[in-house]
């Protein structure tokens, strides 16, 4: 194998590889995905309490989040590093 | 007054139109005139001056996120100073800047006092400078030439180098642009070149002057760094040596020892104390490894997606995506104040005691 094909060899590899490490930000989509079908009934079902549920919720969010992230994280250092 | 109801509404935006109309027809005729070149993107911050040597920590470099840093301390002080201006007369409503700024602090102390009850008054000063520092820093972000202007460097080795056009110069210094190459994609960027007359062997990048500093592993890192840090220390100043009980649990074999009978099952629980211990404690470490990764992926993430909308479309694409960042460093900036606040008010709290935690009583 020449160093140039090894070389396109790697570059398509990381690309996959790029692509493969953000599966993991399923997770996280279908985690904010119920919390906000949590506060939505929430709201639904006690409208004055609004404004508490919505900061909790953003919060959760924020945690769920983070871990789409860190696949985020691993991908782009998969492919510019 | 009925005149107000009668406004009419094809003057409602008035001035502002006609700036966001001049921008946009600007914005085309720029583009076609310079194509944007996609920089190289870079997860170490990149030098600006070259290694200075500090009696304690030896050697550092100027790098364009400290850059930011001390703007972003710098601008901090001047709200502190506003602030300090304002309170001086003796005046109940602060007006302006200050009255933004009593705003802010308002909100975060109440979020304070709510969560951490007595111990408010060591966890504010943290939390507060935690959740300003960051605020400051990715916002900056979002101002013109933040990323973009900077000095030219020669590439060397394998990355890319684009050509470059000298635009004007300002008597001595030479305003110049990096040019796509053919098959690049290109966002627009101005570089100053440092020396006049400069052999181009290889093509030439930016390094650009500022970089928001919550782009930079190092910032993020030490952040974090400070906030476990200091909330074991706040930990241990609460509870005394006992804090140290929460990782290392021998409570269950002492309370063993004094009881008249001993199951089969009792003697398990008093392992299973130790394991809890010491997740706790790997749990502290994956707190340092969250924090910094959290607020470094979003930013980054962000610049990247800047960078590359910029170059797909040129035109005006990027204002949904400055929209977007606009929302989201407030609330990262909020996310990790208010992850800093809980940690620490759990710290403060022992085995015994778990009081109701308000954590979102504005």
């Amino acid at each position: 194998m020449t160093p140039e094909v090894a070389a396109i060899l790697v570059d398509g590899l990381k690309f996959l590889g790029a692509g493969l490490a953000m599966i993991g930000t399923l997770g996280a989509g279908l985690g904010i995905g119920i919390l906000g079908s949590g506060a939505m009934q929430g709201i639904a079902r006690n409208p004055d309490a609004a404004g508490t549920i919505q900061i909790n919720m953003i919060l959760a969010i924020a945690f769920a989040e983070a871990v789409a992230i860190y696949a985020l994280v691993v991908a782009i250092l998969i492919l510019f590093v | 007054m009925e005149h107000t109801e009668d406004k009419p509404t094809s003057n409602r935006f008035g001035f502002h139109r006609w700036l966001v109309i001049v921008l946009l027809v600007g914005n085309i005729f720029a583009v076609s005139a310079i194509s944007p070149v996609l920089p190289a993107v870079s997860i170490a911050p990149e030098h600006l001056s070259g290694p200075y040597q500090l009696p304690l920590v030896g050697e550092i470099y100027l790098t364009n996120t400290i850059v930011n840093t001390l703007l972003a301390d710098l601008i901090l002080l001047i709200f502190a100073l506003l602030v300090y201006r304002g309170t001086r007369g003796g005046t109940m409503i602060l007006e302006g800047l200050a009255g933004v700024m009593e705003m802010l602090i308002d909100a975060i102390h109440s979020l304070t006092e709510s969560t951490a009850g007595r111990w408010a008054r060591q966890i504010f000063p943290w939390v507060a400078t935690i959740i300003l520092l960051v605020l400051v820093v990715n916002l900056s972000k979002l101002f013109p030439g933040v990323e973009s202007i900077g000095i030219l460097h020669e590439v060397h080795g394998e990355e890319e180098g684009y050509p470059t056009q000298t635009l004007f110069s300002l008597g001595d210094l030479e305003v110049t642009t990096i040019l796509p190459d053919e098959p690049a994609g290109v966002p627009e960027e101005m570089g100053e070149v440092g020396e006049a007359g400069a052999e181009e062997a290889h093509g030439y990048g930016v390094i650009p002057f500022i970089r928001p500093a919550s782009t930079d592993l190092n910032f993020t890192a030490g952040l974090a760094l400070v906030s476990v840090v200091v909330t074991q220390i706040i930990g241990l100043r609460a509870l005394g040596l006992g804090y140290l009980s929460k990782f290392f649990d021998f409570g269950g074999f002492v309370n063993l020892w004094r009881r008249p009978k001993i199951g089969a099952f009792d003697l398990i629980f008093p392992f299973l104390d130790i394991l809890v211990g010491l997740l706790e404690l790997v749990a502290e470490i994956a707190k340092i490894i969250s924090f910094s990764f959290r607020l470094f992926g979003v930013m980054f993430a962000g610049t990247i997606l800047l960078f590359f909308i910029g170059t797909l479309v040129p035109v005006f694409a990027q204002t949904g995506i400055l929209l977007f960042e606009l929302m989201i460093g407030p609330i990262q900036a909020l996310i990790f104040g208010m992850l800093t606040l809980i940690f620490m008010t759990i710290a403060t709290q022992g085995h015994g005691d778990h009081e109701e935690e308000g954590a979102a009583a504005h």
